[in-house]
């Protein structure tokens, strides 16, 4: 039932995309706007003009004008904007403070290439150490094939790199929460109706589908 | 089915699904409980070993065997290592599991283990995707522990419920069973006043509604027994004397005159005072009054040793005494005792002996004589007493002819005895108004090897041998153990003797004849008690009548006259009907019939005329709604069988 969901919950992307239905509907902007006042109403309608821009742009120009355009975000940590250690932000949580922390970043950027029809296969969190800042640190990869060296998309660095030029990142740990839920239901060939893949990549999903501002 | 035993089912039906509903819920619950925690551990170890697997960037055979320690250290079905292309690149799968749990409990409970998956990398690559699957084994044993953890829990709490259900039923439905022993005593006429009237208002209602019908009864009840009584007093006892009357002598006369009397014969003695005129226009009436209550004071202390004997008034001038077991010398002694006071008494009132005299006219009976014969041949003695010089004659009757002495009845009534030749004889007792068969009464007939005898020839003979008893005794385990196939699913009637009652073994003898074969009788029986020994007897007879109602035999009254001072007896008893001799109910006065049936239909007693010989009688008892029916008349009419 909640992969139907997933499943579902992508597609509206996609027809919105080819519907061009906006990425924040006219209900939610109103919600955003009574919360965040005029000033988020405008980083969305900014933002839906930069994704207007490139919606026919192959996959590099949309992944380097989402770049950009969430790079422009001001850095803040959880505990400052949410009072609590880790808490990974909805895209209208992170635009509408216009402040979040790495994971924050990387999550905007992923629904944003999803909603400019980006195969989600092809992007992953990746849980990386930051030499420079000598500190966790999570970036959002792109695979143009599964085996290709992926590109990085960082908030520190702000331009997109092979992952090779990056040699102040050390990757740890992958993570693709659409691959999981698919791995999921066919792991072993057994069929096990599943809706978690990772706790934190569960949380999120369900505040998106709350559509939490 | 008892609206206790409705209730209890529909509640304990109730509370079991709610506890067999909260028990699968919560088995339910547990299983998925279980199922989440195989997950939680799957991906625990899925997330873990994905991270330790990264470390080894890309080294299979170094990936393989970080997968086989956590594979051969922990509980799983498999874990599973495929490449970004879904190929396999590493796989292990348990080879044998098993569960502490029976099979019967894992092919009923499907319990799934879900696959949890992680990435897996190598640096900025990706290896792939980790599987990992946890074993259910553990997991059904667990299960298992619960639901018979659950189990146990359950019955003791349902065992408690029950329990306590069945207290609270039995509370709330207490004064239920007080309506109900109200209502079942109301049934068998009996006067129960419920004295705990009950909290619930329907039950209070139901009790206080059925205490003052109770009540009206009863009171209907008493009502006709003190009328009954009075009315006794106006039609038996004649008022100067005190003494009983002509009536009721002639009443009276049937329990001595019959085949199966408990005495043979006796004297009835005809007494007649002459010379009251002129005594009265000597003494006065008053003082000729006060005369007769010493004549009658004179008479019953004559005969004051004999428990049997009757003095009556039969008119203004005569008496009579009768004495059964009394023989003609005796009660000579007895006529010349009493003319010897009689005399005296008169001597006392100052009258003139020669002109008032008393004339006393013995005649010998016997119990074949019918009443008129009785009485004639008594008013003829007494006749030739007025003319002779003693004023004393006897006459006697004339002996039939024995057609057999009694050394031959003894042979052949102990010969029946022995060989069982006693054999039932049935008679309609019949409802004229309803055109229906009442009962069937029982008699008997005796077969020798000669002829058959009927139940007047030789139950007099048995009586007078004194083995009227044991004829009671042989019929009785003929009727209980060996029943005639005939009388299957019918009412029978067995009258039982005064003799056979008073017996102290017989109500031993009837008593374990019931508890042998009374729950197997297969007709319905009611046994008949005289009403001379009923009201006598009432203690005993309420013994035999709680005996009878263990087996369903019914109890019924006959040689009814109403000659008691109080019937209560009968409400106590509560016979089913009551017998008397059709001349009894056609010479009651009107208050004395309709006192009766104020008694007799307050307590649902049948009354039941026997006797009825002529179709006269037969329709005056019909005028005075005398139904039920017995004698001759009884077999001409039809009936619905």
């Amino acid at each position: 039932m909640f992969r139907l969901k997933i499943t579902l919950f992508l597609l509206v992307f996609v027809f919105a995309l080819h519907g061009g239905e906006p990425y924040v509907n006219g209900a939610l902007m109103s919600k955003i706007e009574g919360k965040y006042q005029i000033y988020a109403k405008n980083r969305f309608l900014y933002l839906q003009k930069t994704l207007d821009e490139v919606q026919n742009a192959n996959d590099m120009e949309k992944l380097n004008a989402v770049n950009d355009f969430f790079n422009n975000v001001r850095y803040a940590t959880d505990a400052k904007i949410y009072n609590k250690s880790d808490y990974w932000a909805t895209p209208w949580e992170f635009l509408g403070k216009d402040m979040g922390d790495c994971e924050d970043y990387v999550i905007s950027k992923y629904f944003a290439l999803i909603y400019l029809g980006v195969d989600p296969k092809k992007l992953f969190f990746s849980y990386v150490k930051s030499l420079r800042f000598n500190a966790a640190h999570m970036v959002l990869t792109y695979f143009e094939t599964p085996r290709s060296e992926p590109l990085v998309l960082d908030n520190y660095n702000l331009k997109i790199f092979p992952a090779s030029q990056r040699k102040d990142l050390i990757p740890v740990y992958n993570f693709n929460g659409e691959s999981l839920y698919r791995a999921s239901t066919s792991g072993n060939g057994q069929k096990v109706d599943n809706d978690k893949a990772h706790k934190k990549w569960d949380e999120l999903k369900l505040n998106m589908k709350r559509q939490k501002i | 089915m008892t609206l206790f035993k409705q209730i209890a089912i529909l509640l304990s039906l109730f509370l079991l699904i709610v506890l067999g509903t909260v028990l699968t819920l919560n088995f339910k619950s547990a299983n998925e409980s279980v199922s989440q925690r195989l997950y939680e551990d799957a991906k625990n170890t899925a997330s873990s070993l994905s991270l330790s697997l990264g470390g080894a960037n890309g080294d299979l055979s170094m990936m393989s065997t970080m997968i086989n320690a956590n594979f051969d250290s922990g509980n799983y079905i498999s874990i599973s290592l495929v490449d970004v292309d879904n190929a396999v690149l590493y796989e292990r799968t348990i080879e044998s599991s098993y569960s502490a749990a029976p099979k019967w409990f894992l092919g009923l409970v499907t319990l799934e283990a879900p696959v949890a998956s992680a990435n897996v990398s190598a640096g900025w690559s990706q290896v792939g995707i980790l599987h990992v699957q946890s074993d259910v084994s553990y997991a059904y044993t667990e299960l298992y522990t619960i639901l018979k953890s659950l189990l146990i829990s359950f019955g003791v709490l349902a065992a408690v419920a029950l329990t306590l259900l069945n207290l609270l039923l039995v509370a709330v439905l207490k004064p239920l069973k007080g309506v109900q022993k109200q209502a079942e005593a109301v049934i068998r006429n009996e006067f129960i006043i419920q004295a705990d009237i009950p909290y619930t208002k329907e039950f209070k209602d139901v009790v206080l509604g059925m205490n003052t019908m109770v009540t009206r009864v009863k009171a209907m009840f008493d009502k006709g027994n003190r009328e009954l009584q009075q009315q006794k007093e106006l039609e038996y006892i004649d008022p100067a004397t005190k003494l009983k009357n002509r009536k009721y002598l002639i009443d009276k006369f049937p329990e001595y005159l019959k085949i199966d009397a408990s005495s043979k014969g006796g004297v009835n003695m005809m007494l007649a005072l002459s010379g009251v005129i002129e005594a009265n226009e000597q003494i006065g009436h008053k003082e000729v009054d006060a005369l007769f209550v010493n004549l009658a004071q004179i008479f019953t202390d004559s005969v004051s040793l004999y428990t049997e004997a009757i003095v009556a008034r039969m008119n203004g001038t005569e008496f009579a005494i009768f004495v059964p077991n009394c023989d003609e010398e005796e009660a000579t002694e007895i006529a010349q005792s009493i003319k010897n006071a009689t005399q005296y008494a008169i001597a006392e009132y100052k009258l003139d002996p020669e002109l008032t005299f008393i004339s006393l006219g013995l005649f010998e009976y016997n119990y074949r004589q019918s009443i008129g014969e009785l009485l004639a041949l008594s008013d003829n003695a007494l006749t030739q007493a007025k003319f002779c010089d003693s004023h004393i004659h006897c006459d006697r009757a004339q002996n039939a002819t024995e057609v057999m002495g009694k050394d031959a009845w003894r042979s052949i009534i102990k010969e029946a005895l022995s060989h069982d030749t006693l054999s039932f004889v049935s008679y309609k007792v019949v409802n004229a108004g309803a055109k229906t068969v009442a009962h069937y009464a029982l008699s008997l007939a005796l077969e020798s090897s000669e002829k058959t005898y009927s139940y007047g020839q030789f139950m007099a003979p048995a009586n007078q041998l004194g083995l009227s008893n044991k004829v009671y005794q042989n019929i009785l385990n003929m009727l209980f153990k060996k029943t005639d196939p005939q009388l299957k699913n019918s009412i029978c009637s067995l009258r039982l003797s005064y003799e056979y009652l008073e017996d102290t073994q017989s109500y031993e003898e009837l008593s374990t004849l019931l508890k042998q074969y009374g729950a197997k009788l297969p007709l319905r029986l009611i046994i008949e008690m005289p009403d001379k020994f009923v009201r006598k007897n009432t203690k005993d007879v309420k013994e035999y009548k709680s005996l009878f109602e263990k087996y369903n035999i019914d109890m019924g009254i006959y040689e009814f006259i109403g000659e008691s001072h109080d019937y209560q007896y009968l409400q106590d008893l509560r016979p089913l009907y009551i017998k008397a001799e059709a001349d009894y109910f056609l010479t009651q006065s009107v208050q004395s019939l309709s006192a009766l049936r104020l008694i007799t239909d307050a307590v649902g007693i049948s009354l039941i005329a026997s006797g009825v010989m002529e179709p006269e009688t037969l329709q005056r008892l019909k005028e005075i709604h005398i139904d039920i029916i017995q004698g001759k008349m009884s077999d001409t009419l039809e009936v619905e069988l």
